[in-house]
């Protein structure tokens, strides 16, 4: 099937593709180009700033053209009504980003799902439906890129570290998608505090009230009074968390060895289950919960009839944004004609939150790139 | 109309600074028109003008090569032109303008010492307060680089193109990246540079436009003019020394090129023992020292006004650059 590629031809093949979604129950909302700025800037953080099109408004507000739509459609389902109720929106339009040379304007579709408490099947039909995007424009030789953001953070919790190293280990695996150049540093992590090493000493396992006093008494005889941003309470506290680390600088070799092995899994879904449940023996570390939530999945997965065996899995696979919270999966074409994702998309339970809603709100979606769709269905 | 167009600063200290630069160079830079004038010209040079800009202007007129040369700092430079060393040369700094750009915390941060300490409690300030961090800056894009280059993700930069310095008491933002020569208003503002917080030491450059248009007569220009900054600049940081005696030899001025830094820019010894040689400042002395141990009834150090050289070192980097 030759592809057409005038315009009307690609018009009418990305309104189908928005009908399938339709019938699938997702409907179409379409949210204002034009979004506060703010909302992106401190969900993306500054990196983002210079991929927007900023522009200010009479009062000063700062604005943006939207440059995905999954925040438009989150805004907009918090604005509707209640952030719980179940809700499947689908979508088509220009996305703006500036990506350095390649055009700064391009159509986005996609699905996003709210408030499904059964994440796994959710997971599954996502998966599913991102195929059939592909499959809708001629492309059936695809890989699937696949990760799981969910369960690199119940292993740092099994690891029970001290909360220093788990912020910093799951900030690097959000932000990187793999840790191994950090992990090489995290071994022969900062020297200890030499100028502190006293007063941590001091520190060390007194409890936070009398951290607290003590910080207060050092900031009154240094003749500090504001504290600007952080409260006494919050520095005394960092100082107790950096008193417990005591003498040691890096992590301690078995766990380091446990993240290695844990982040060189890699393989379909079921060959790593079986591996990533070794793992879990081997170093006596429960996090059985997601271990049983992953098992499920693939099981939803292979019910829906996608071959898993075709699957690559690997857990050192992320997306480098930081909300995502659970699976995260990328489909490319096989052939490798074209570069990009095609459809790319994940579980983000904590966007919601983060948007404002007063309790946590289950969602999973995907963004399907209609050049890179067209170009891959043309190449075949 | 192919003129060599050089941005000047058009007020403050940074002014007075450029005018006694080129005034050192040889250059008197002339308004026609009196002070308010924003066009001069350089008496001594043809083919030159001179065009009264604030430094910012000063470096996106470089950017986009509506002036050739421009007199601006580097942080300026580094800030506002995006792969600025794709668009311009940075010729020569000229020791003045001293200024660091830094990383600055209320001095009650007493757990932060490093970036490294910075990067934790952002993270953990997003995570608790669930929002991140605010960074008050007028150094947007120096800002970014560096947070980026130290793994720092969790803050957000809140713009500020005054009284920079204030916005962590008034709670507009929880830290600072701003410009600092001496650190005093940081402390009167109860803030403290990080260790290793500071993003770059600048000074005032000569700076040349990659994008400007450098025909025949710019190039011509652009050599005279460059050929007197590098004499005032050889002038400025070389001695002159003289001495007359009948052992100095082809083997003692290899010596002391090789111990001393000294370079004999008049050729060898003369027949009757006349010696000059260039050397800097700080070697001056020892090897006065040297050279009478071996000979040397009287040893004279004098300041030059000028060394011109054959070679334009100045002039040849630019032109390699925009040949390339």
């Amino acid at each position: 099937m030759a592809s057409e590629s005038t315009p009307r031809a690609q018009n009418a093949r990305a309104n189908g593709l928005v009908d399938l979604y339709e019938r699938a129950g997702y409907v179409r909302v379409e949210p204002p180009i034009l979004q506060p700025a703010e909302i992106f800037l401190e969900l993306a953080g500054e990196e983002l700033r210079r991929r927007l099109f900023l522009t200010t408004d009479d009062g000063g507000r700062e604005l943006t053209l939207r440059p995905d739509l999954t925040i438009p459609v989150c805004r907009a389902h918090l604005a509707g009504g209640s952030p719980n109720r179940a809700a499947a929106y689908c979508y088509l339009g220009p996305v703006f980003r500036d990506r350095g040379g390649a055009a700064g304007e391009y159509v986005q579709a996609g699905i996003e799902s709210f408030g499904r408490d059964d994440r796994e099947a959710a997971d599954a039909e996502c998966l599913a439906l991102a195929l059939e995007s592909a499959k809708h424009y001629g492309c059936s030789a695809l890989t699937i890129r696949m990760g799981d953001v969910g369960l690199f953070s119940a292993l740092i919790a099994a690891l029970k570290l001290p909360p220093v190293w788990q912020r910093r280990l799951l900030k690097n695996f959000n932000r990187s998608g793999t840790l191994e150049a950090d992990l090489a540093t995290l071994k022969h992590a900062p020297p200890p505090d030499a100028v502190h090493a006293g007063v941590l000493a001091a520190l060390q396992g007194s409890d936070p009230a009398a951290a607290r006093a003590f910080v207060t008494d050092l900031l009154s005889i240094a003749g500090i009074s504001a504290v600007g941003g952080r409260t006494v309470g919050e520095i005394a506290e960092r100082f107790l968390e950096q008193a417990s680390l005591g003498a040691t600088s890096g992590l301690a070799p078995e766990v380091t060895a446990v993240l290695e092995r844990y982040l060189a899994i890699a393989g379909d879904p079921d060959a790593a289950l079986t591996e990533l449940r070794a793992l879990a023996a081997d170093a006596a570390l429960d996090f059985s919960g997601a271990l049983d939530q992953f098992e499920q999945r693939t099981g939803f997965i292979a019910a829906g009839g996608v071959d898993v065996a075709s699957i690559r899995f690997a857990t050192a696979f992320g997306r480098a944004i930081d909300y995502y919270s659970g699976m995260v999966f990328e489909l490319y074409d096989s052939a490798g004609r074209v570069k990009w994702p095609l459809v790319a998309g994940g579980r983000y339970d904590r966007l919601l939150t983060l948007l404002g809603s007063p309790q946590p709100v289950p969602a999973v979606g995907f963004a399907a790139w209609i050049v890179e769709l067209e170009q891959a269905g043309a190449s075949r | 109309m192919s003129t060599l167009v050089v941005g000047v600063p058009s007020k403050g200290r940074l002014q007075e600074n450029a005018h006694a630069f080129f005034g050192r160079a040889g250059m008197s830079l002339v308004q026609p028109r009196g002070g308010r004038d924003y066009r001069g010209t350089i008496p001594e040079l043809a083919g030159v003008e001179v065009a009264y800009l604030s430094a910012a202007e000063i470096t996106s007129h470089l950017a986009q090569g509506t002036v050739h040369f421009g007199v601006t700092g580097e942080d300026l430079v580094r800030e506002m032109i995006p792969n600025a060393d794709e668009r311009v040369l940075l010729l020569d700094s000229l020791g003045f303008g001293h200024a660091n750009v830094v990383v600055a915390v209320p001095q009650a941060w007493i757990d932060v010492r490093t970036m490294h300490d910075l990067d934790d409690v952002a993270t953990a300030f997003h995570a608790k307060r669930g929002r991140r961090m605010r960074v008050a800056t007028k150094y947007v894009n120096l800002t970014r680089t560096f947070f980026a280059r130290h793994g720092i993700v969790d803050y957000r930069i809140v713009e500020s193109l005054g009284a920079t310095e204030g916005a962590p008491a008034t709670g507009a933002a929880e830290l600072i990246v701003d410009i600092t020569t001496t650190g005093t208003t940081l402390a009167a503002n109860g803030l403290k540079v990080v260790n290793d917080g500071v993003i770059l030491r600048s000074q005032a450059n000569l700076v040349a436009s990659l994008a400007a248009a450098w025909g025949k007569a710019e190039r011509e220009a652009a050599r005279a003019l460059l050929d007197r900054v590098a004499a005032e600049r050889a002038a400025r940081t070389l001695r002159e020394v003289r001495s007359r005696f009948k052992a100095a030899d082809a083997e003692l001025v290899a010596e002391a090129k090789g111990r001393f830094g000294a370079i004999a820019p008049l050729g060898g010894p003369t027949s009757s023992g006349m010696l000059t040689l260039l050397a800097p400042p700080e070697a001056v002395h020892e090897l006065a020292i040297f050279l009478r141990e071996r000979g040397a009834e009287t040893v004279m150090v004098a300041v030059p006004e000028y060394v011109f050289a054959r070679e334009n070192s100045l002039y040849q980097a630019l032109v390699a650059r925009l040949d390339r």
